[in-house]
Formats: C-alpha cells, sequence, structure tokens
C-alpha cells in the first residue's frame, strides 16, 4: 500500500508524537474541565501559546542559586524524551532502542527528572518552592510501593518486565483483558497516574493556594525559556504516564505491527486519540471530586496499594 | 502466564470487586454509605449467581439470585436505613470515636488479615467445577476482613453491617465450593439473616437506649 518507514524514523516519531502532542493534551483536559464546569475556558492550543511566551520572557535566577538550578529543567526534559524510547508509543514490535531499559528503567528516569526539579526547588531557598519539593518527595516515597506491586504483577503475568511484552499478552485475548490481576493493577495504575499528574483528588491542578501545592510549588522561582521547559516537562510527564496506561494495560489496540506508512500514522492518531479518551475521564474527576486534604493522601494511597497487593494475591493460585 | 479464560476471569473479578467493597466498608465513616456499599456487595453475590447459573446450567441458581437480591439488597438495606434513621437522625456524620485505627493504618492491616485468609483458604486445595479456586480464597479473605471491620469498628451499626457482611462472604464461598447445593438449604441460609438483622435490630435500640449514642466505647467499663 503505502511505502515502508525505516526503524530510526520510526524511532524518532515515537519522541516527536509525545514531545509535540503532550501540550495539546494538556490543553484538552483544561478546555474540557473548563466546558464541564459551564466556563468557556481556554482554547485545546492555549499550551503550546504559553510555553511559546514563556520562551520569549527574560530568565531570573534567584540570588545564591548555582548551575544546578538552571540545569535542571534541561535534565528532566531530556529524561522525560527519553522514556518514549522505551515503550511501545506506536508501534507492537519492540524498536532497537526499546530494549535499553525495562519497565524500571522508565520508572528511574521519571524519578531522576522529578528528583531533580525537587532538588533545584530546594536551593532557591523560596519557602513555597521549598514546601512543594518536600511535599513531592514525601508523597512519591509512599506511592513508589503501588508501582512496585504494579510491576510485580506484570512480571507474573509475564515473565518479564518488559513493557512490550504486556502489551502483547493483553492483545492476545479476551481472558486476559478481564482477568483480575489485569484490572486491578490497571486501577492501582490509573490512581498513581492521578497522584503522579498532580490531580484532583491529590493536588488541584490549576490551583493558586500555595499550602494546597505539590508538584506545582516546585517550578515557582523559574522563569523564561526554563520555566517553560518545567512546564512542558510535566506535560510530556503526563503524556507518557497516559501512554502507558493506554499501550501497554487498557488498550493496546490500533499499534502499528508493520513499518507501512499508513499504519505508523494511523498508530500516531490512535495514540492521541487514547489519550485524549484518558484525558477526558481525568477531567471529569478533576470536576466531580473535591481536593482531598494533606494528610489523606495516605489514605489516597493506601487504596491504591490495596489494590495493587490484591491483584499479585489473586495472580497466586492460578486464578487471577 | 496463561490466563484462565473468560467465565473464571468473569467470576474472579466479582470476587475481587466483593472483597474491595469490604474494604470500602472498612474505611467509609459514614454508616448510610456503608450500607449503600453493603447493598452493592449483595447485588454482586446475586450477579455472581446469575453468571455461573447461566455458564454452567444450573436454572436453581436463578431463583437463588432473585431472592438473595430481594433479601439484601432491597429489605435488609432498607431495614437498616429505617433503624439508623430514627435514633441518629437524617444526616447521621457516623459515630464519633468509631475508629480504633485510622483508616489508612486500618487497611494496611486489613491486607495482613486479607493475606492470611487468602492463603490458607487457597492452600486448602478445594477444587470445585462451579467456580475458580481464586474465587474461594477472595472469599476467605472477605471473611477474615469483615472480621477486622468489626474489630475496628466501635459502633453497634458497623458492627451490624460487619456481621452482614460476613454473610455475603460465606454466600460467596458456598456459591464457589457447592453450586449445585440444594436450593432448599441455601434459603435457609438466607433466613438465618433475617434472625441476624432482627437480633441486631435489637442490639441497636437497646445501646441507643441505654447510652444514647451507638458506640460501644463505653461497655468497656461494665464489669461483673
Amino acid at each position: 500500500m503505502s511505502a515502508a518507514v525505516p526503524i530510526p524514523v520510526i524511532q524518532l516519531l515515537q519522541v516527536l508524537t509525545v514531545a509535540l502532542g503532550a501540550p495539546g493534551v494538556m490543553g484538552l483536559i483544561g478546555c474540557v474541565e473548563a466546558r464541564l464546569q459551564g466556563r468557556r475556558g481556554p482554547r485545546v492550543l492555549q499550551p503550546y501559546y504559553d510555553l511559546a511566551k514563556l520562551c520569549r520572557k527574560e530568565a531570573l535566577a534567584p540570588l545564591g542559586a548555582s548551575w544546578f538550578f538552571l540545569a535542571a529543567p534541561f535534565v528532566a526534559v531530556a529524561a522525560y524524551l527519553t522514556i518514549p524510547l522505551l515503550i511501545p508509543v506506536l508501534t507492537t514490535y519492540g524498536l532497537p532502542l526499546g530494549y535499553m531499559g525495562d519497565i524500571l528503567g522508565g520508572a528511574f528516569l521519571l524519578a531522576l527528572a522529578s528528583f531533580v526539579v525537587a532538588t533545584a526547588a530546594a536551593e532557591t531557598g523560596s519557602p513555597y518552592a521549598q514546601l512543594g519539593s518536600s511535599r513531592a518527595k514525601t508523597f512519591s516515597a509512599i506511592t513508589e510501593p503501588v508501582v512496585l506491586f504494579v510491576v510485580f504483577t506484570v512480571a507474573l503475568l509475564t515473565g518479564t518486565d518488559l513493557p512490550y511484552a504486556l502489551a502483547a499478552t493483553v492483545r492476545s485475548s479476551a481472558g486476559q483483558v478481564i482477568r483480575p490481576a489485569h484490572l486491578l493493577a490497571s486501577a492501582a495504575l490509573f490512581m498513581v497516574i492521578l497522584h503522579e499528574t498532580g490531580r484532583i483528588p491529590v493536588e488541584t491542578h490549576t490551583g493558586t493556594n500555595e499550602f494546597g501545592m505539590i508538584e506545582e510549588a516546585r517550578s515557582f522561582e523559574h522563569s523564561g525559556p526554563y520555566f517553560a521547559l518545567l512546564k512542558w516537562g510535566s506535560m510530556l510527564k503526563q503524556l507518557i504516564l497516559f501512554t502507558i496506561l493506554a499501550d501497554v494495560f487498557l488498550a493496546p489496540w490500533g499499534l502499528a505491527s508493520t513499518q507501512r506508512l499508513g499504519a505508523v500514522l494511523l498508530a500516531v492518531v490512535a495514540l492521541i486519540a487514547k489519550a485524549a479518551a484518558i484525558g477526558v475521564v481525568v477531567a471529569v474527576i478533576d470536576d466531580s471530586f473535591a481536593k482531598l486534604r494533606l494528610f489523606k493522601i495516605t489514605e489516597y494511597a493506601s487504596a491504591a496499594f490495596l489494590l495493587s497487593v490484591l491483584g499479585v494475591f489473586t495472580l497466586y493460585l492460578g486464578g487471577g | 502466564m496463561s490466563s484462565p479464560g473468560v467465565y473464571e476471569g468473569a467470576a474472579n473479578v466479582i470476587a475481587a470487586l466483593m472483597l474491595l467493597l469490604e474494604f470500602g466498608m472498612l474505611r467509609q465513616a459514614l454508616v448510610r454509605d456503608q450500607v449503600r456499599l453493603y447493598a452493592a456487595q449483595s447485588a454482586l453475590v446475586s450477579v455472581l449467581a446469575v453468571v455461573i447459573a447461566a455458564d454452567r446450567g444450573l436454572p436453581d441458581l436463578y431463583a437463588l439470585a432473585a431472592l438473595s437480591a430481594l433479601l439484601k439488597v432491597v429489605a435488609v438495606p432498607l431495614v437498616l436505613r429505617r433503624l439508623l434513621g430514627r435514633p441518629v437522625g437524617e444526616d447521621t456524620p457516623g459515630v464519633p470515636g468509631s475508629y480504633t485505627l485510622n483508616p489508612a493504618t486500618a487497611v494496611l492491616a486489613s491486607i495482613g488479615l486479607a493475606a492470611f485468609g487468602f492463603f490458607s483458604f487457597g492452600n486448602l486445595g478445594i477444587r470445585s467445577a462451579a467456580a475458580p479456586t481464586t474465587a474461594l480464597a477472595v472469599a476467605g479473605a472477605m471473611v477474615f476482613v469483615a472480621f477486622g471491620l468489626m474489630i475496628v469498628r466501635r459502633d453497634v451499626a458497623s458492627q451490624a453491617i460487619g456481621f452482614f457482611s460476613l454473610e455475603n462472604a460465606i454466600s460467596l464461598a458456598a456459591l464457589v465450593v457447592a453450586a449445585g447445593l440444594p436450593l432448599l438449604l441455601e434459603t435457609a441460609f438466607l433466613f438465618d439473616l433475617l434472625l441476624a438483622v432482627v437480633v441486631f435490630a435489637m442490639l441497636i435500640r437497646a445501646q441507643h437506649a441505654r447510652a444514647e449514642s451507638l458506640s460501644t466505647a463505653d461497655l468497656t467499663r461494665l464489669r461483673g
């Protein structure tokens, strides 16, 4: 039908899809959320304009901040742009660089990015940025066990922890989709994603009240292009997590199984559509629940932990 | 790992959902919402009965599902709501001081209990033609979590709900182990539940009349 796309180009396309699609997904969530609240809301393309505007602005750094403060946004974005090489974004078959790391490799990169941003925020001396970075680290320590148990579930289901293997297992039969271990792990992962992307019920994404902030507060002291990079980074993180949920757990369909141009382009459209669908769900959740009090977040994390632990349990006895 | 098939998967998912609702009751502060969760859990028992009936060709189970839905989804929650409505008022914010542990700790402790129940039942090695082993193990976990619920909550109403959901767990186990049990026996078990409802109703009224509260915290001071 159409020409074959060379493998390196597909690999590059995976990164480009995530890099360019991320602000759009963020914009869509903002738009849907506003519509649900009866507001007109910003355009879907608003995040692109925001990023462009920030890039033209002057960058200032707090007095006494070192080179690390300025390097952190770059490191974070570089880490986020590496992850799409490791996970199935567009193809069902593993691309050459896809075997550089498994799910844990991806998790390490996410953790690295969040670590450098938190360290840069702690370095500024600004109380709110420091508060955000310490909270972000505290709560990510609480959700870490959930992620580990989700990975255990994947490992028990497939005998490996390569994301491509789980996607292939889920595609293989309806029985694989309906088994409790898979559903419980997916639900737990979704709860972790709500936490990681700073959404209700953990954090108000668009809130301006510093006392409720976790992730959002970390970038307070950055400005200009550096701030733009941090914002873009959090959009990238969101789309990457949505991609993992959709292409590995919930709906690994619509991926290209050949190198044909048509199939690859279709996969790009499918990915954005799936991410948009998850985004709409997230927007509905954002509008229908209240933010949890900070000390109630442990209860939220314990609920997610319960789901992931039960997922591992049910796999024993061969039945899960 | 190969998948156990759609029917077994569905049965296991329903069992796992029931266990999750049990945990929901454990951490839910409002008694009214606990009743709602109990009704949902009872509905799932009926759904599971229908699934087993359809897959294994056991027409008795349809009747059982209908009877159980009528009793446990409609009647028992109705009675409980009326009971709670009169003494405590329409918008009761739960019984103060009902938790002996904070909710997160209670959930973590109950995960331990669930693990114990799950693996001890799983290791009994009971195989049944009607439903998968995992569902039985989940029923075992539910029994223990229901006991946990009765232990960590200090109000009579929550304890009653814990007891009723214990019956749900046993229904689940019965469905899994002996789906072909004579209808008469299953129905007899269901009517046992009614007896428990009456007893707990009297207990709730008596406790409220005596202590002006549903909390059992005051009872610890009573010594013979």
